[in-house]
């Protein structure tokens, strides 16, 4: 899937997404593949402010530990949209993140294909707010893990 | 002959780069993330009250402190040889257009295991006024190969 398929209006498909009410933990939620580019790399690096060689410069890569040009680690928070549905309820306008935790096994480089896991695990009601906690594992064509994470959401009411 | 690791113990401390959103990048965020909640695009939506929250205008992705956190340690773990193995943060605060929030990190212990050597850390993200905006705890390794 290409950046130029991607919805960028999360109201376009709010009727079609499930509410916290449906959201079953431990059911597996349907996710994309994602064929990750050098260039949504490098500008997600550039939208954090990290112009580090070994994400930019494959002379100074391919001389490293890391024998090319790599993502850096945190390339999750692309990789998380990009592999979610338009009508997925990850994309509810509103759900605001209330925290998350990330392991990371190997990183990601330009031309991996991405494919996610990912479930809902638990929910609950704390302080009149609805909480989900959901399980993401990243892996790339020849099935390595890349990254795995648990996130904790507030969905909308 | 000492290795990286030797020199990692408890109270070391970490400066990150500071980071000032503006309006431009936290829609350039939106672009290299694909997240297009409107918590970050769109101020009418947020002048509301959602959730229980109160946040006025558009807010900084929570996310967008993560990827400050990273490099922070990628930039002082690579020259050493170590690997960033894990990350958990939680937001404390809001950040807004025109804030400037800066990542810092203390080693909180050292462990050495069957196959490698790792350290702990505390994290934290404070904005210009001091305030914690995001906190957490990274663990990293230090391959016995660097």
């Amino acid at each position: 899937m290409g950046s130029a398929e991607f919805e960028t209006d999360f109201w376009k498909d709010e009727q079609l997404r499930r509410v916290w009410d449906d959201i079953i933990p431990g059911q597996p939620r349907k996710t994309l593949p994602y064929t990750l580019t050098l260039d949504a790399i490098q500008k997600y690096c550039r939208a954090v402010g990290d112009l580090h060689p070994l994400y930019f410069d494959a002379a100074y890569a391919e001389a490293s530990p890391y024998k090319g040009l790599i993502a850096p680690p945190a390339i999750h928070i692309l990789l998380m949209f990009a592999c979610t549905p338009a009508d997925d309820w990850m994309r509810s306008p509103g759900t605001i993140n209330a925290g998350q935790s990330w392991s990371y096994n190997m990183p990601a480089r330009p031309g991996d294909v991405i494919r996610l896991e990912a479930r809902a695990l638990d929910k609950f009601i704390r302080k009149d707010r609805l909480f989900v906690i959901h399980d993401n594992v990243f892996f790339n064509q020849n099935d390595e893990v890349i990254c795995s994470g648990r996130g904790q959401t507030i969905r909308p009411a | 002959m000492s290795s990286a690791y030797d020199n990692i113990e408890p109270g070391l401390r970490i400066e990150g780069t500071p980071f000032a959103p503006t309006r431009e990048s936290i829609r350039e965020f939106c672009e290299a993330s694909l997240d297009f909640n409107p918590l970050h695009l769109d101020d009418e939506y947020m002048k509301g009250s959602f959730g229980k929250t109160r946040f006025g205008g558009i807010i900084m992705h929570g996310m967008n402190n993560f990827g400050v956190i990273n490099k922070m340690l990628t930039d002082w773990l690579y020259p050493q040889g170590g690997i960033h193995r894990r990350l958990e943060t939680r937001w404390k605060a809001p950040v807004r257009p025109g804030d400037t929030i800066t990542p810092t990190a203390v080693v909180t212990a050292r462990k050495v295991t069957k196959r490698s050597r790792f350290a702990t850390l505390d994290v934290a993200v404070r904005n210009q006024r001091g305030e914690l905006v995001a906190s957490g705890e990274a663990m990293v390794e230090f391959p016995l190969s660097a």
